[in-house]
């Protein structure tokens, strides 16, 4: 709340008045109703006697400042020229054939001028060739406002019409990127006193996003890469229209006027800050912020221009001084290479920055910029980043980005929602209603399990719907400590449910739920509850996972040897992802893979995961048939069908979505859900998409397919189904145990013969004699040796038939499926 | 029976639905349910989240109990009927449609409306369609004789427009030929 003197002078007399600071902040420059463009000095006081430019006819309504000049826009159709500092005219440039200047906006470098008048078109002239000009026709009415990206290569435009259009100026061409309606408020007649108001966009110093005043009476944030509204700034006091805005220089403060004043927010946590009080019977026409002082200054419609200096406290950050944390990104958007939020060294890496302090609170709606960190670190040179290293000595060289812990299955937020797991049973979403969260749980099954939706104040960051109930985990706040909530299905109730609570510096960082498929419907949970409530996994910070049962008795807590970064439980193990030391320098994230089965808390297999260089682990699950699966960032879908064999397994590539049929000239992206026998379930997401947004989309099968390379049209796809079957079929006999041999297998054994047989009788057409003969040995049944001796004898093949024969006759002194069964017992 | 005279040699509408409704439409199931034998075939299993292909009686019924949703067959889309009316107004001859596109689009519209993605500029482009191809049909009508009509690619709902009319006429225009009027001069 400050209350430091105003300044107030009479610069013009009542009417719109228009205010512009000069680039250096020493001059300001008022136009108003007189005609007149009266120009201030900053540093001095309230009885100084401003410049005058004289020149106008009629009353200015417009006025904009660039490098080495300013410009004044007016009524009569003229936007003067005039030198910097000077009130000298230095030409006219240009003319708005008939129709008043409505307004004036300079672009950042102070190249190019644009230009709105009564007529529909904008006018984009250069400012060193007035000649070149280039028009920007999209709106039905006059153009309001015009304001550029920080980054100069976007226009913004807020019409008359309610419209406010975006613009890509970057190329010779000015293309509209944007139409956005619905947000400011579409006045049309110049003599209200609404079509004074300042409709303008305000664009963030990051260039992420603009704030706009809109025809509720709130300010809305509106995000660039959505073209949505992401935030509002809304306080009780505020009344009435808001009637303009301003941006302070580094973007940290947002000042407002209204009815009830000059309300000055802070654009990071969109909470009012300081109040001026208002003038009565003046409406404030503009407002703007001093470019190098704390100072700011406002013009009303009584033509008096007021300077409110120091608004800003000493003791808050300075409305001025850059941080790092706001930068400009252009319209191709670039990562910048600075403060990354692993690197300790941030505050160094600065040094070509303004020697900031460490950066405030990076704003949570703003979640892009963080994610990004993922996909694209890898792209920092290590040799420039190595070179900035030069003067410290730290244990850790490797430069590629650690991936962060992440919860397979879920979303950031995006517009308030996001999904905490979406998997093959079902999904939970969650609303964010500012002090609370809305928790939505869906089942894909509706006859086995009940969906529900609770009012979650604890603000649950990390979820897993398992087969037997639903996890879910929140940090700690002020008011309580974090803690692990684990609910069963079948009774919603609080009987079955538990909560673990963790003490004040532990932080669960990964939680899965697993455990025993259901058997019968669980909307009547009566056989149910004999086999248990499953298993509940917690991974923390403290570098180790727990490990609890259904009902909440903790049994174990194993010790991780690296970071953790995702996990996935499944029907009998827990399949864990941890960082095996630190990431290389030439770009593997060096993963490993981990799987604790339940009952024994044995390591079933400890695998190093194969993400190649440069990518990053996207997804894990598992497969219906109970092998682990993992996704990573280049397409690739691995299994790991020989799960059972303690140790022995390897991981299988089974899909490479890259050369799927439907992805050509397409640009889409898969985001897994599960993995069934024969295909996987996924997400198609179109473009640039990384999540799934809101209303849910519909899970698409895209069948797997291993990524062979024989193109034989007949008989590739052939060959490729017979090694996919025979992995799978090994995935059944793995978990067979003493039985020999199933139903199911045996079926599918059947299957599988009839294609080897086809593609004998292939073979032998071909005669390609060593290819049939090692097609036969891998037939299963003996009835299937006796058709694939006809087909030889078909083809007159004698010596091949001799040698199927011998084949049969070995085949039948040993059983196979014995030979298995002892096998597995090894 | 009870049915008009006009109306008993012909097929009634809901009866098309009904033959309509025996073709398989793509569902996502929200229940699981085992591999069932019907008296047209077997049919499932069911397992969510995954798609499956059941009859359109089948499909409804589910849908009516709120078990599953209907993903809508490709041709019920709006930029695919919008190509075809832009060829139907465009071309003298029909243009191809599925053969009952008429009575499952109306299947699809009725039960599973929240299912499709614009149903009401679906619903416009339909009327519109039809609309286009029965004036062609109009038009077709009178270049009937009493040997052969020939109206390709004229769908189910509209041969059964017409079928009691030509029918009829071309019983008449049969008899005509068939003894031909005494020649002017009496």
């Amino acid at each position: 709340m400050s209350s430091s003197k105003v300044l107030q002078n009479s610069a013009h007399g009542p009417g719109t008045t228009y205010l512009a600071f000069s680039r250096d902040g020493s001059l300001a420059y008022t136009g108003g109703n007189d005609t007149l463009v009266r120009v201030w000095n900053t540093k001095e006081g309230a009885d100084q006697e401003p410049g005058i430019a004289v020149e106008a006819g009629e009353s200015i309504t417009a006025i904009a400042v660039g490098e080495d000049c300013w410009l004044s826009g007016s009524e009569d159709t003229e936007v003067r020229r005039y030198l910097k500092d000077e009130t000298v005219m230095e030409g006219l440039v240009t003319s708005g054939n008939g129709a008043a200047i409505r307004s004036l906006a300079i672009d950042p470098k102070g190249k190019r001028v644009a230009v709105s008048s009564e007529e529909l078109d904008v006018k984009l002239i250069d400012l060193e060739d007035p000649l070149k000009i280039s028009l920007l026709s999209g709106h039905i009415k006059c153009v309001r406002r015009i304001t550029w990206h920080p980054s100069g290569s976007l226009l913004t435009t807020s019409g008359a019409d309610g419209k406010v259009i975006v613009w890509d100026v970057s190329e010779d061409e000015p293309k509209q990127e944007k139409i956005i309606e619905g947000v400011i408020p579409a006045v049309s007649d110049p003599e209200s006193p609404e079509f004074a108001h300042d409709c303008s966009v305000i664009w963030h110093t990051s260039g992420q996003y603009f704030y706009a005043a809109t025809r509720t009476h709130e300010i809305v944030t509106i995000s660039r890469s959505t073209w949505a509204k992401s935030s509002t700034f809304s306080d009780d006091s505020m009344l009435g229209d808001v009637t303009a805005l301003a941006l302070s220089a580094n973007g940290l403060y947002l000042a407002s006027s209204s009815q009830a004043g000059i309300f000055i927010w802070s654009t990071q946590n969109r909470r009012v800050l300081y109040k001026h009080p208002p003038s009565p019977n003046a409406t404030v026409t503009q407002l703007a912020w001093s470019p190098t002082q704390n100072l700011l200054a406002w013009t009303d419609s009584e033509g008096i221009l007021t300077r409110w200096p120091q608004p800003i406290p000493p003791s808050a950050p300075d409305p001025v001084k850059r941080s790092g944390a706001t930068s400009v990104t252009t319209v191709p958007m670039q990562r910048k290479a600075a403060p990354s939020l692993f690197d300790d060294d941030a505050v160094d890496d600065n040094k070509g920055k303004d020697g900031a302090e460490p950066e405030p609170e990076v704003d949570l709606d703003n979640d892009d910029w963080i994610l990004d960190d993922i996909g694209d670190g890898l792209q920092d040179e290590p040799e420039e980043q190595r070179s900035r290293k030069d003067g410290l000595v730290k244990e850790m060289v490797s430069v590629t980005k650690a991936q962060p812990a992440f919860q397979p299955g879920s979303t950031p937020w995006t517009n308030k929602k996001r999904y905490l797991d979406y998997n093959m049973i079902g999904v939970i979403e969650a609303t964010d209603q500012d002090t609370h969260h809305i928790v939505n749980v869906e089942f894909h099954d509706k006859t086995a399990r009940k969906g529900m939706h609770f009012t979650d104040h604890f603000k649950y960051d990390l979820a897993s719907l398992g087969e037997r109930g639903a996890l879910f985990a929140c940090p700690s706040e002020n008011d309580h400590l974090g803690h692990v909530v684990y609910k069963p299905y079948g009774t919603w109730a609080s009987q079955g449910e538990w909560t673990y609570e963790l003490p004040k510096d532990v932080r669960a960082i990964g939680v899965s739920a697993g455990g025993p498929r259901a058997t019968k419907s669980q909307r009547v949970m009566s056989d149910g509850e004999l086999q248990g409530y499953g298993n509940v996994v917690v991974a923390t910070n403290q570098h180790e996972i727990t490990f609890l049962t259904g009902s909440g008795i903790e049994r174990i807590s194993i010790g991780l040897d690296g970071d953790f970064v995702t996990m996935v439980a499944g029907t009998e193990f827990v399949f864990v992802v941890t960082r095996d030391g630190a990431t290389t320098i030439d770009g593997s994230q060096n993963l490993l893979g981990t799987m604790w089965e339940f009952d024994e808390f044995s390591v079933l297999q400890k695998q190093k995961l194969p993400i190649p260089k440069g990518s990053t682990l996207k997804w894990i699950g598992i497969t219906q048939e109970g092998a682990p699966a993992i996704y990573d960032s280049k397409g690739v879908l691995y299994t790991m069908p020989r799960f059972r064999i303690p140790l022995r397994a390897s991981w299988v590539r089974s899909l490479d979505t890259n050369t799927l049929e439907r992805r050509e000239g397409k640009d889409e992206s898969y985001w897994p859900v599960g993995v069934t026998a024969d295909s996987i379930m996924c997400l198609i997401l179109k473009g640039r998409q990384e999540y799934p947004g809101f209303p849910r989309p519909l899970i698409q099968e895209l069948p797997l397919r291993y990524p062979f390379r024989r193109k034989d049209p007949k008989e590739g796809p052939l060959e490729e189904h017979i090694a996919r079957e025979s992995m799978l079929l090994n995935i059944k006999r793995d978990a067979l145990g003493d039985d020999l041999t199933s139903d199911e297998i045996s079926r599918r054994e059947l299957a599988l013969d009839k294609e080897l047989i086809q593609l004998i009788q292939h073979a032998c057409k071909n005669d390609k004699l060593p290819r049939a003969l090692e097609l036969t040995g891998m037939l299963h049944h003996i009835p299937s040796f006796d058709m694939a001796i006809k087909v030889a004898g078909f083809y007159h093949l004698v010596g091949l038939r001799e040698k199927m024969e011998a084949l049969k006759e070995d085949r039948m002194s040993d059983d196979r499926l014995e030979g298995a069964r002892e096998k597995r017992k090894r | 029976m009870a049915l008009p005279i006009s109306l008993r040699s012909s097929v009634t509408p809901p009866e098309l639905e009904l033959i309509a409704s025996e073709q398989l439409i793509e569902i996502i199931p929200l229940i699981s349910m085992d591999k069932t034998a019907f008296i047209s075939g077997a049919y499932g299993p069911l397992r969510p989240p995954a798609k499956c292909k059941l009859p359109i009686w089948m499909a409804t019924n589910l849908k009516l109990k709120k078990k599953c949703h209907i993903v809508p067959p490709d041709w019920l889309s709006v930029d695919f009927l919008q190509d075809r009316l832009t060829r139907e107004t465009s071309q003298l001859e029909f243009c191809a449609m599925p053969f009952r596109f008429a009575e499952i689009a109306k299947i699809v519209l009725d039960v599973a409306s929240d299912d499709l993605e614009n149903p009401d500029k679906i619903r416009s482009l339909l009327k519109d369609l039809r609309e286009a191809r029965q004036a062609k049909s109009r038009e077709g009508i009178t270049k009937l004789d009493h040997s052969e009509l020939s109206l390709p690619n004229l769908c189910s709902m509209e041969i059964n427009e017409i079928r009691p009319f030509f029918i009829r006429s071309m019983g008449v225009l049969t008899q005509l030929t068939r003894h031909p009027a005494p020649a002017d001069g009496a």
